[in-house]
């Protein structure tokens, strides 16, 4: 996009050489990102290859190329527990779009309020909100499995999704009230000034120029609620309902006979799904350019 | 607020207070109020219930025991394992944190600009954060850092001939430090966004004045990115001690060798769920929660003095 | 036969959930079929398994619904624990020779002896399958196969350094030749001939047996010594000094899974492990894999095996048709078509009429597994005394103990007494 250095206020006659030595530096930050792009993928490349060497070469092999290739573990492991892989997905993707629209509603209300609002004890409920980051969740897993199973919700997605409409994940009100800060107090005090409601201030100021932070919070709600397996195994009972990692996981155990092919083919296709989730929403990253580009 | 004493009616005063401080705080927990139901509703409780298990000996498989602070007790005087996970913790945030971060920094500033493919390289950088708990890291990192690993092999073109990095227990935790800066993509993609908000405009003029692209970093970018940088710190550090899916799956779960990955939370969920001491696995939580509170704390305090805000 | 016994004891089950439901309790009513959760460990494969076998019930007993949970190992015990204390356990719970003792003395299986025989049939199971799974004197676990610990040897390492495989007269000493040998043929990169077996804690049992000692005495306490954990952690230093076993830095890529171990990393032709992991370990490993029993630590000594069963099915104290439960879980030991579709796959079955019926139908892995624990001969003796709270905690220590040795932490002696101190400690802690 807009590159800032185009408008670098340079003489005529050096424009050239500039122009040089800008390719050059270009040239040279692509090999490196390229070389580095080559470390980030070694892992998906030796788990692609896993996935299609035979099994006693997985854990002795070096090399990245396997001796023989073969398919099997695909149709193998799409099929091989008693639900098929399917299902798993599709509960996944439900679980992470419910999450995601949940987070950023009501973490970006939060947030607003701690932003933007005076209110007695903010500071204090600030404080405890970010207290709740800090504690390990395996000291309250069982008081929280058994509040969840006296309202009836084991064994249902609830337990996984409602937290996020209630804005049980502090990162995301904490992330969203640095950013909200970060945006120019005019705007509103002029809105405020204009006589719109902070309803109105939130939904047709906040959220617009809040675009990157608040597809920062899509991305990272989406991959870390489609990557859980914690809250799943715990809350998840029945098969049909399980996610693509509870049945990821379903696949080892590393007392006894495993598939490691068909893990391995199924860990494959379960990046697809994140993977394009990324590639699609940090475009609202870009196009945040566009509009906290405003003039002020 | 109605009980104190005033010499004017006893009425319209507090009725317009009433309605004053409404006005003045209605709106803020009017949108505090799903964050309000959901505190009190779902992670209050469940919070108080582990303080109240951290002073019981509770076994997961009958009901507690009340023993007023024998695990605090325990833990402050008779606990080798306790001080063993306690260096483990700091040596890694202390180490990883800061890596990972100015990494981290570096990255997004090279990804924030108009280049090719650029939305691919985010992606591919992103990657390694994606592959997060998956088995696959553990035969990796494996492959990489063992007596035989691509690293030794790569070394042995200078004649080094490298330890096994991961199964020795002088070097073990670095390894673990260089999973934690290869998974940077969280802060990575939280810095882009910052950056995305800087108003391009203020570059435009900060050229028009002449400055320098280094001067430019550090009048404009660093300070108007003040506020994530904080974020990104503060977050991080309490991920950091908090850290527990690396060491279990590259110990597996073992924390070893001897002790030498045995970070705090892995001890603590060996206790609550390999010996079934939970009450003990919770104190060891809320002793970690004001270490934790304390490190938050004290970044508060320093902000004022880096962070800048827009208000 | 098998099955008529079965329904009736369903029937009677069904009769103790309707006035269940009587009492306002969740679950069935009239009419209503019985459902019973059930969990296990364990990967695809035996899921399949068990999920066939479950159909198979379902069909034969109507108005019992199984449902069955799956996760891996490592996920399994914190759910279960989760489960249990939430007072949420499933009804059938497959439980492991460590976490019995742990559940049953907390008060979460329930007792199982007032359904034999007439729901669970277990008339042809060895007695000690049946010791296996009771705690204090109590039933709380059916066997689902037998198990020994065991040595797996890379067969194709040992042709390559022309040794033959031992027979059951291996002596730690020509352990430690053999482990020599094949580190000095020197026909594979990194290799070695033996695991470091030092943090095994089956292993160091097994020695403590041939030496009249044990892991446990009956009242829960150790029934070892200083001085027999000196000369373990001593002869494993001999064999570290001499090579034949891997180095420090290489046995602790190990976490104690199959795919770690040794063997299947390629950097031993000698790992420790158990007699029903083979089929496992022959997955993973290009190799051929056969299993051996542990040295003797003299010519003459023996008794360091045992069988041990390598799982059971535990029926929940929560649950609340106990008797249907256990019909599942005599059907799942018991009925031939069950069998069949089991294989040796938890390990060698204990009812002797399964296991006849079963041997022409086994493959070669599982013919191996049979014949292993049928072939210990003198090598095995009598079940240990159980284990006491605190058991996992000292295994836990034994690795770290030995690789604090192994890493020249500790000398044998100041290990041993660390090891023993240490393991006291906990003890008295429970």
């Amino acid at each position: 996009m807009t590159d800032i250095a185009v408008t670098d206020d340079v003489r005529p006659n050096e424009t050239v050489g500039l122009e040089k030595r800008r390719a050059w530096v270009s040239v040279l930050l692509h090999v490196l990102l390229i070389g580095a792009s080559i470390l980030m993928l070694y892992p998906l490349l030796w788990m692609l290859s896993a996935s299609f060497r035979p099994e006693e070469e997985i854990f002795s092999a070096t090399s990245l190329i396997p001796s023989s290739v073969s398919l099997e573990a695909y149709p193998r492991g799409w099929f091989g527990l008693r639900v098929d892989f399917g299902t798993f997905f599709w509960n996944s993707f439900v679980i992470s779009i419910l999450s995601v629209i949940g987070n950023v509603l009501a973490c970006s209300l939060a947030a607003f309020a701690f932003a933007r609002l005076k209110f007695w004890g903010r500071n204090f409920w600030f404080a405890i909100m970010l207290g709740t980051l800090m504690l390990p969740y395996h000291v309250t897993l069982i008081p929280q499995y058994v509040l969840f199973l006296n309202l009836g919700w084991v064994g249902t997605m609830l337990p996984l999704v409602v937290p996020k409409f209630l804005a049980a994940d502090a990162f995301f009100i904490f992330l969203m009230v640095q950013f909200f800060r970060g945006i120019p107090r005019e705007l509103d005090e002029a809105a405020m000034m204009d006589g719109c409601s902070a309803w109105r201030i939130y939904w047709r100021i906040m959220l617009p120029l809040s675009l990157p932070v608040l597809a920062t919070a899509a991305i990272f709600t989406f991959i870390w609620t489609w990557d859980d397996f914690f809250g799943p195994l715990i809350y998840l009972t029945d098969m049909r309902t399980y996610t693509v990692q509870l049945g990821l996981r379903s696949f080892v155990d590393s007392t006894g006979l495993s598939d490691w092919s068909g893990l391995f083919a199924m860990s494959m296709l379960s990046l697809v799904p994140v993977f394009f989730f990324f590639l699609f929403f940090q475009r609202l990253l870009i196009e945040g350019i566009a509009t906290t580009g405003i003039k002020r | 607020m109605t009980t104190i004493a005033s010499p004017a009616s006893p009425y319209v005063p507090t009725r317009g207070r009433l309605a004053r401080v409404l006005a003045r705080n209605g709106a803020g927990y009017l949108f505090l109020l799903p964050w309000f139901i959901g505190f009190l509703g779902l992670t209050a409780g469940p919070a108080l219930a582990s303080l109240y298990l951290s002073f019981t000996d509770f076994d997961l498989l009958t009901s507690p025991r009340w023993i007023g602070a024998a695990n605090y007790v325990r833990i402050a005087t008779a606990d080798p394992r306790f001080i063993a996970s306690m260096q483990v913790t700091f040596v890694y945030v202390l180490l990883s944190v800061p890596l990972k971060l100015a990494f981290a920094l570096l990255v997004a500033m090279a990804l924030n600009r108009g280049m090719k493919g650029l939305p691919w390289y985010r992606a591919i950088f992103y990657l390694p954060s994606l592959l997060g708990t998956s088995v696959a890291i553990a035969v990796l990192w494996r492959q990489l850092f063992a007596g035989n690993g691509l690293v030794n092999s790569f070394l042995a073109n200078f004649g080094i001939e490298g330890p096994s990095w991961i199964s020795n227990p002088n070097y073990s935790l670095y390894t673990l430090v260089v999973l934690s800066v290869w998974q940077f993509g969280s802060p990575m993609i939280i810095f882009l966004a910052g950056l995305r908000q800087i108003p391009q405009d203020m570059y435009e003029a900060a050229s028009l004045d002449g400055a320098s692209k280094w001067r430019q970093f550090w009048k404009i970018t660093l300070p108007l990115l003040t506020p994530v940088v904080f974020f990104n710190a503060v977050v991080q550090t309490i991920e950091a001690f908090k850290a527990f899916t690396p060491a279990f799956i590259i110990s597996g779960g073992t924390g070893g060798p001897i002790n030498s990955t045995l970070f705090y939370t892995l001890y603590l969920y060996q206790e609550a769920f390999g010996f079934f001491r939970m009450g003990y696995a919770s104190a060891l939580a809320w002793i970690l929660l004001v270490i934790v509170a304390l490190f938050t704390a004290f970044s508060f305090l320093t902000a004022r003095y880096w962070v800048h805000y827009d208000d | 036969m098998t099955f008529r016994i079965n329904r009736r004891g369903v029937l009677a089950g069904g009769a103790a959930a309707l006035s269940a439901s009587a009492l306002g309790l969740p679950g069935t009513a009239f009419g209503q079929e019985t459902r019973l959760r059930l969990m296990w460990w364990g990967s695809q494969p035996r899921a399949e398994r068990t999920f066939e076998v479950s159909n198979l019930f379902m069909e034969e007993t109507p108005g019992v619904t199984i449902d069955g949970e799956t996760v891996g190992w490592d996920d399994y015990w914190p759910r279960l624990a989760t489960q249990v204390a939430g007072r949420n356990a499933p009804d059938i719970i497959q439980m492991d020779y460590r976490y019995i003792f742990e559940y049953a003395r907390r008060g979460a299986l329930a007792q199982l002896e007032s359904y034999v025989p007439d729901t669970l049939n277990v008339s042809d199971f060895d007695q000690a399958a049946l010791d296996g799974g009771s705690v204090d004197g109590s039933l709380y676990g059916i066997s689902l196969g037998a198990n020994s610990s065991a040595m797996m040897i890379n067969m194709a390492a040992f042709e390559e350094a022309g040794i033959e495989i031992p027979d059951n007269s291996l002596t730690f000493d020509e352990m430690k030749r053999i482990g020599e040998e094949i580190t000095k043929a020197g026909k594979r990169q990194n290799f070695y001939g033996l695991s470091d077996g030092s943090r095994v804690e089956p292993f160091f049992e097994n020695f403590l047996r041939q030496r009249g000692k044990a892991l446990y005495t009956e009242d829960g306490q150790l029934a070892f010594d200083a001085e027999d954990t000196r000369e373990w952690f001593q002869l494993w230093a001999d064999m570290r000094e001499s090579k034949a076993c891997v180095p420090p830095d290489m046995q602790a890529l190990d976490k104690n899974q199959i795919e770690t171990g040794m063997v299947s990393l390629g950097h031993a032709a000698v790992s420790y492990a158990h007699s029903n992991q083979l089929v496992g370990y022959q997955t993973i490993n290009k190799d051929p894999i056969v299993m051996h029993a542990y040295p003797r630590v003299a010519p003459d000594a023996g008794g360091g095996h045992y069988r041990k069963p390598s799982m059971f099915f535990s029926v929940s104290a929560q649950c609340e048709n106990p008797e249907a439960a256990a019909a599942y879980i005599s059907f799942f030991v018991t009925d031939p078509a069950a069998a069949e579709i089991l294989d040796v796959e938890r390990g060698v079955p204990e009812s002797s009429a399964v296991r006849e019926s079963l041997a022409p139908k086994l493959d070669e892995t599982g013919r191996a597994a049979v014949e292993f624990i049928g072939g210990l001969g003198d090598l095995a003796g009598p079940l240990p005394p159980p284990p006491p709270l605190g058991a996992g905690e000292i295994d836990k220590m034994l690795i770290r103990v030995s690789e604090e040795v192994a890493f020249g932490q500790h000398t044998p002696q100041s290990g041993a007494e660390a090891f023993v101190a240490e393991a006291e400690s906990i003890l008295s802690r429970g």
